[in-house]
């Protein structure tokens, strides 16, 4: 079905218009987001709690059914799997959560934990599946005396190496990583992000790296996208991103992460319990209750996602914003 | 001369174990002037939030032993106070503020149930004066509908508004002392920003004297002037933040320093870090607990214990300081 000189244009990862609801509440927790990533490439995906990054990543691997879209991988339908296909995909994509002493088991030892996800996917044979386990642990930069203890006899950051190892045992294209240095301290964080910098140059391995910190999505990203309460509002090469951010909320954000915060933010004060009582933005954008640069059309008309690079030879790194501001066409020209 | 409103004399914490003493906290010495904020940073396990609840007198715990020479509020010493005499202190002349405001809150009391009996318990009053002042601390906290929130259960807030409330809560008897113990840490940059401005607000205001303990510099640095830096138990360098991020006199400061990740335009070279990792408690090295992982060691430092040395009012525990 996929042409060979295609293989190189195919992106790694292209989500299409994914929407995801939980149980029967009124907001929808992903709306319409699209996203792709390239091969040996990372996306950071940025937003506060509640965005709906986590979602995003769950939705990927199918751990939660979307209510509708798209999710491929290497060009395949992931929704449309069956569970053999499935169980081949998620080799290929491995996730690394943001507390390790939840993630990982107490009661198995480092060499158990690594030795499953071999064994699940019957990778192969008991002699490769020992190399394997050592070659992956010195790539994380532990010892194999490690192999025999367990989880609590290590620091927070050595059990985030042994999440991390766990992950690469298979050999994925495809590394989730889920707030995956939020908890550790900034000593450790430091390590664990030099650790990432290294599997992307080494092996090439891509990431989707979801953070609410735009400082450590700068260590790793090589394209920033930007969610708020559900929906993509930017996404941009990052070198452009973090130089020329287009969206006010990515503006904002940006200069919070940067320790200047604007004057007129929070534009309201702190409500009661937002999710339940959000206002409708079926037919406004989503940020337009806080946007310092609102226009009367951003409560009148949900803005479109449009690229607003005028080269569009290269469409994956394009820049893409969904905003009034970068309409071609203002609604009030008269 | 000025009272400080906290001061802290030679504080030590200890496990007591059959094969000895494990040192927590390490013979630590500071004091903070009213209206000013301290920071006191370091990795976990380095005894930050031993060193918080020694202050509070929430020690000895199982097989934990805290001795001082003083721990003085507005030169009033409360090392020695019994338990019943710390109730009367806490709450009213030092406060706290936990990491976990979720944890922190009785999941069945609202809000304003809450903070009423803090400050009935101190300062007493009628019903509608007590509630009266929790209003006025939780508006003080930048609540707009004050009303509102001090009806809620804890469950019906955002993480950003439970910790808001426990500052308020913190705040409601205007205390001389608050310890505020990663406060921040929980929550994402821009509810961050929020809380430490209204920190601050109140700071300025109350002229209180804060001890904010963090892991992360660039946070300290957003609400307080001077900074210690805390490591395996002890202060290896007290200075003024100022000072700090432009010239770290300890390597371990240093170190630090450059392993918080900077926005810049350009993609930025990888990050570097600290080698090595935090020595075992149990078996802490003779001498500088740094040493191991320092590029300025030399043999002396693995044998004696470096001391604050202070030079402009500015102190490193270090024989070869940068």
């Amino acid at each position: 079905m996929s042409k060979p000189d295609k293989t190189m244009a195919t992106p790694l990862l292209d989500i299409r218009k994914l929407s995801l609801r939980y149980n029967n509440q009124k907001h929808l927790a992903v709306d319409r987001v699209s996203l792709t990533i390239k091969r040996g490439s990372s996306l950071g995906l940025v937003g506060a709690s509640g965005a709906g990054k986590s979602s995003i990543a769950r939705a990927i691997v199918r751990l939660i059914e979307p209510d509708s879209g798209e999710v491929r991988f290497n060009g395949r339908n992931i929704g449309t799997m069956d569970s053999q296909q499935l169980a081949e995909v998620r080799q290929r994509i491995q996730l690394v959560f943001q507390d390790p002493v939840v993630s990982l088991s107490p009661k198995r030892t480092v060499e158990q934990t690594l030795l499953e996800p071999l064994q699940h996917f019957s990778i192969g044979d008991t002699n490769d599946r020992k190399n394997r386990i050592r070659e992956i642990l010195a790539t994380v930069g532990l010892q194999d005396n490690a192999l025999g203890r367990f989880p609590h006899q290590f620091s927070s950051g050595q059990q985030q190496r042994i999440a991390i190892a766990r992950a690469l045992v298979t050999n994925p294209d495809l590394l989730i990583a889920d707030e995956a240095v939020s908890s550790l301290d900034v000593s450790i964080q430091a390590q664990i992000l030099r650790l990432l910098q290294e599997l992307q140059s080494k092996f090439g391995i891509s990431i989707l790296f979801i953070s609410h910190d735009l400082a450590v999505i700068r260590q790793i990203a090589d394209n920033v996208a930007v969610m708020y309460q559900g929906q993509l509002l930017e996404q941009s090469p990052a070198d452009q991103f973090f130089s020329q951010p287009a969206h006010p909320y990515s503006k904002t954000l940006l200069a919070i992460a940067k320790g200047t915060p604007p004057a007129s933010w929070p534009g309201k004060q702190w409500q009661l319990e937002r999710g339940h009582e959000m206002d409708d933005t079926s037919s406004s954008c989503v940020f337009a209750g806080f946007c310092p640069d609102k226009m009367d059309v951003c409560t009148q008309k949900e803005p479109a996602l449009r690229d607003i690079q005028y080269n569009k030879q290269h469409t994956l790194d394009q820049h893409c914003v969904k905003c009034h501001l970068y309409e071609e066409v203002k609604t009030n020209d008269h | 001369m000025k009272v400080p409103a906290l001061k802290v004399d030679d504080l030590s914490v200890w496990f007591d174990t059959g094969s000895g003493r494990i040192p927590i906290v390490d013979g630590i010495s500071f004091s903070i002037n009213p209206g000013d904020a301290t920071g006191l940073v370091g990795e976990s396990g380095s005894g930050k939030t031993m060193t918080a609840n020694a202050i509070l007198g929430l020690l000895p715990g199982a097989g934990m032993a805290a001795s001082a020479n003083a721990i003085e509020i507005n030169g009033k010493d409360i090392s020695g106070l019994s338990a019943t005499a710390m109730r009367a202190v806490l709450g009213r002349d030092i406060a706290m503020v936990f990491q976990q405001p979720a944890t922190a809150l009785d999941p069945v009391f609202t809000i304003g149930q809450q903070i009423d009996a803090v400050y009935r318990r101190h300062l007493g009053g009628s019903k509608s004066e007590v509630r009266q002042a929790t209003l006025d601390a939780l508006d003080s906290v930048g609540f707009s509908q004050a009303e509102d929130i001090a009806s809620a259960y804890p469950h019906q807030l955002s993480g950003g508004m439970r910790q808001l409330s426990m500052i308020a809560m913190a705040m409601v008897c205007k205390p001389a002392v608050v310890i505020a113990d990663e406060p921040t840490t929980a929550l994402d940059n821009s509810t961050r920003t929020l809380i430490l401005q209204q920190l601050k607000n109140l700071q300025s205001r109350h002229q209180t004297a804060i001890l904010f303990i963090s892991h992360d510099l660039s946070v300290v640095s957003q609400i307080c002037r001077d900074v210690m830096v805390m490591y395996c138990g002890r202060l290896v360098e007290t200075t003024d933040c100022e000072s700090l991020f432009s010239h770290a006199r300890h390597p371990y400061s240093a170190g630090l320093l450059s392993c918080i990740p900077q926005i810049s335009d350009k993609r930025p070279a990888p990050i570097s870090s600290i080698p090595g990792q935090i020595p075992n408690a149990t078996a802490l090295p003779p001498g500088c607990h740094f040493a191991a992982r320092c590029n300025r060691c030399e043999p002396h430092c693995l044998e004696s214990v470096p001391k604050l040395d202070f030079e402009n009012g500015r102190g490193a525990a270090c024989f070869r300081p940068l």
